[in-house]
C-alpha cells in the first residue's frame, strides 16, 4: 500500500524543473521532502497530487495510475494541505472545516458532527467553531486549514485502501508548540494507517519526526532514505552550500 | 429532488431558515400588494370570490399578473446570477453586466429594435424577435468568453473579467452605431427599452420566459455546495473533487440563461443583481445554499417593489424601473467600496 511515484520530469517551456524524480510514499510512514527554495518541491507535490499532469513518468495510488482515478475518488484517497489562501467572504470557522467533508450519498448528521467533535479536539479549535474565519490570525487559519484537511479522511463511507495526507510547509506561521502539536497529530495520524507526504524546511524537526526523508535540489532527488541514512553533514553542504554540522550525542543539526 | 430538498435544509442554520421563511411570507404580501395596487386600486380577494367587474378581470388577469410575476421573476433571476457570479469570481463586485453577458444581450436586443422593421416588417415571429435575439446576444458573448479563457486553466478568472471588460465596450460601440442609425420612432423605443420596464408585457411573451427561468434558477441551486468549495480558491475546490471547468460552464450558462432572457424582456434593470446578494449576506451568512436561495427570494421582493414605485410615483405616467434600481443601488454600490476602503 503506497503512492509510487515514477520518473517524473517535469518542465515549463525550456526550463527544466523536475527531472527524473521517483519516491514511494508508504502507508503508516511520514515522508518529509526538504531541499532549497525553487528546488521544485511544491511542484512535486502539486504533480504527486494530481493538479498538474507531468511531461513524463507516472503516479501510482495503490498500483492504480492516477490519470484513471476520477477527481471525486481522488479526494477520497487523499488531503491536501497547500499554503493556504484567503477566503473572502465572512465564513465561520466551523463552515470552513465543513468544507472538508466529503459527502456521501446521503449527508449523515451524526457523521459529521464527531467528525467535527474529533478534529476539533484535536487541533485543539473547539473554541473557535462558531468565530468568524477571516478575524483568525495567521495561525489559527493555518490550524483551521489543517483541521479540514484532517476531517476530508474522516468520512469511512469510501471504500479506499489506504489514504494519505500531504502539506506543502504546515507549519509556517506556526509557533513552536503548535508546531510540534500538528507534527505529532501527523505522527499518529500514521499508527491510524495513513501514509503522510510533507514539504518541511526545518531540519530538526524532519529529522526526528521522518520516518523517511527525500532531499531535492535543482529538480533531482540527490538523498532518499532514513532519517540516520541521509542526514549527513556532507550530504547536507553540498545541499545548501553552508557548513552544516550534525551532533551524534545530541542528534541536533546545527548550521550557524 | 428531495434528496436535494434535503440537503439544501441540512446545510442552512436556524436562523437562515427563519429568514428563508419570512422572505416567503415578504414575497407573497408584496406581490398581493403590487397586483392591487396602480394606476387603480382593487382587492385581489374579490378576484377569487369572482366581485370583479369585467373590466377589473382583465386588468388583472392580463396586465397585473403578468407583469407582477414577471418582475418577481426577473428580479430573482438577475440577483441569484449576481450571487453566483460573486461566487464563481470570488469577488463581491461581480455581477451579470460585469462580464459582458447584458452587454451582450442589450445588443442584440437593441439590432433587433433598429433593424426588425427594415428585414422583417410583418414576420409572424416579431413578438419572440427581440428575445431570441438578446439570447443570442448573451450566448454569443458567452462563446467568445469561452474561446478566450480556454487556455488558461486555473487562472482563467481574471482574464474572464479583463475580456468581459472588452466586450462590454465592444457592445457599446455596436448599441452607439445602431443609435446613430436609428429613425425616430427606433429611437424612442431603444431609449426607453435600454431604461427597462416590465410595461406591455403579455402571457404568451412571458410564459416560455418564466419556465425557462424559474427551472434554470432550481437547476442553479443544486450547485450551491460547490460554489462553497470554490471559496477556498480554485486549486484546493479542485482537490475536494469539484470539477472546476463544468462548474464554471454551467455558472456562466445559467447566467446566461437567465440573464439573456431577463434583459431582452425587460432591458437593462442595474444594480439588482449587485445589491440583493450583499443585502442577503448581511442578514444571514454567507453559505451558497443560503444565499442562492434567499437572493432570488431578496431579488423577486424588491423588483416587485421597484416596479410598484414606478407604476405609482408619477401618476399616471410610469418610471422606467431601471432608473429606481439603479438610484437605490448605485448609492449602496458607493457605500460598499467606501467599507471596503476602511477594511
Amino acid at each position: 500500500m503506497s503512492i509510487e511515484v515514477n520518473n517524473i520530469s517535469y518542465s515549463i517551456k525550456d526550463l527544466q524543473i523536475l527531472k527524473d524524480v521517483s519516491l514511494t510514499i508508504k502507508k503508516n510512514e511520514v515522508l518529509s521532502l526538504l531541499g532549497p527554495n525553487g528546488s521544485g518541491k511544491s511542484t512535486l507535490l502539486k504533480i504527486i497530487s494530481g493538479d498538474i499532469n507531468p511531461k513524463s513518468g507516472s503516479v501510482l495510488f495503490d498500483n492504480i495510475n492516477l490519470d484513471n482515478i476520477n477527481i471525486i475518488d481522488r479526494a477520497r484517497i487523499r488531503s491536501v494541505m497547500s499554503q493556504s489562501q484567503d477566503i473572502i467572504y465572512d465564513f465561520s470557522v466551523k463552515e470552513v472545516i465543513e468544507m472538508g467533508w466529503l459527502e456521501g450519498k446521503e449527508f449523515i448528521t451524526e457523521k459529521f458532527d464527531n467528525a467535527l467533535k474529533k478534529v476539533g479536539m484535536e487541533c485543539e479549535i473547539s473554541h473557535l467553531f462558531d468565530k468568524s474565519f477571516n478575524q483568525l490570525s495567521g495561525g489559527e487559519k493555518r490550524k483551521v486549514h489543517f483541521a479540514r484537511t484532517l476531517i476530508q479522511m474522516y468520512n469511512k463511507d469510501f471504500e479506499t485502501k489506504s489514504r494519505y495526507i500531504m502539506l506543502d510547509e504546515p507549519t509556517a506561521n506556526l509557533d513552536i508548540s503548535h508546531e510540534l502539536q500538528l507534527i505529532n497529530i501527523l505522527k499518529k495520524k500514521t499508527l491510524e494507517g495513513f501514509g503522510i507526504f510533507i514539504i518541511l524546511h526545518d531540519l530538526n524537526l524532519a529529522y526526528h519526526f521522518s520516518d523517511k526523508v527525500a532531499f531535492i535540489k535543482e529538480g533531482k532527488i540527490c538523498a532518499f532514505g532514513n532519517p540516520d541514512e541521509v542526514f549527513k553533514e556532507k550530504i547536507l553542504t553540498k545541499i545548501y552550500g553552508l557548513d552544516v554540522s550534525f551532533d551524534n550525542s545530541t542528534k541536533k543539526i546545527s548550521y550557524y | 429532488m428531495l434528496n436535494g430538498l434535503d440537503r439544501f435544509f441540512r446545510y442552512i442554520s436556524f436562523k437562515q431558515l427563519i429568514i428563508f421563511n419570512v422572505l416567503i411570507l415578504v414575497l407573497i404580501l408584496t406581490m398581493t400588494v403590487g397586483i392591487s395596487k396602480g394606476s387603480f386600486d382593487f382587492s385581489v380577494l374579490k378576484y377569487f370570490t369572482g366581485q370583479l367587474t369585467t373590466l377589473e378581470e382583465e386588468v388583472l388577469v392580463n396586465i397585473r399578473f403578468p407583469r407582477v410575476i414577471l418582475a418577481a421573476v426577473v428580479g430573482a433571476a438577475l440577483s441569484m446570477s449576481g450571487a453566483c457570479l460573486q461566487g464563481l469570481f470570488r469577488n463581491p463586485l461581480a455581477d451579470p453586466g460585469l462580464i459582458g453577458v447584458s452587454a451582450g444581450a442589450a445588443l442584440g436586443a437593441a439590432f433587433s429594435i433598429v433593424m426588425s422593421a427594415e428585414f422583417f416588417p410583418d414576420f409572424l415571429f416579431t413578438p419572440y424577435l427581440l428575445p431570441l435575439s438578446a439570447i443570442l446576444g448573451s450566448a454569443f458573448v458567452i462563446s467568445i468568453l469561452f474561446i478566450i479563457t480556454r487556455g488558461f486553466g486555473f487562472e482563467g478568472m481574471t482574464y474572464m473579467l479583463l475580456a468581459g471588460i472588452a466586450i462590454n465596450a465592444l457592445a457599446g460601440v455596436g448599441i452607439g452605431i445602431l443609435t446613430y442609425i436609428s429613425d425616430d420612432s427606433e429611437l424612442r423605443g431603444l431609449t426607453f427599452w435600454t431604461m427597462g420596464s416590465f410595461g406591455g408585457v403579455t402571457w404568451n411573451l412571458i410564459v416560455p420566459a418564466i419556465v425557462i427561468i424559474l427551472s434554470t434558477i432550481i437547476w442553479t441551486l443544486k450547485i450551491s455546495r460547490k460554489l462553497d468549495l470554490l471559496q477556498l480558491g480554485e486549486p484546493e475546490a479542485y482537490r475536494l473533487g469539484v470539477d472546476i471547468k463544468k462548474l464554471r460552464f454551467d455558472i456562466i450558462m445559467s447566467s446566461a440563461i437567465i440573464v439573456g432572457i431577463s434583459v431582452s424582456l425587460t432591458g437593462m434593470i442595474g444594480f439588482v443583481g449587485l445589491v440583493v446578494p450583499h443585502l442577503v449576506r448581511l442578514f444571514g451568512g454567507v453559505n451558497h445554499h443560503y444565499l442562492l436561495a434567499c437572493s432570488a427570494l431578496t431579488g423577486a421582493i424588491l423588483m416587485v417593489n421597484a416596479d410598484l414605485l414606478s407604476r405609482i410615483l408619477i401618476q399616471p405616467a410610469e418610471l422606467p424601473v431601471g432608473l429606481i434600481t439603479s438610484a437605490i443601488g448605485s448609492p449602496f454600490f458607493l457605500w460598499l467600496i467606501f467599507r471596503m476602503r476602511k477594511k
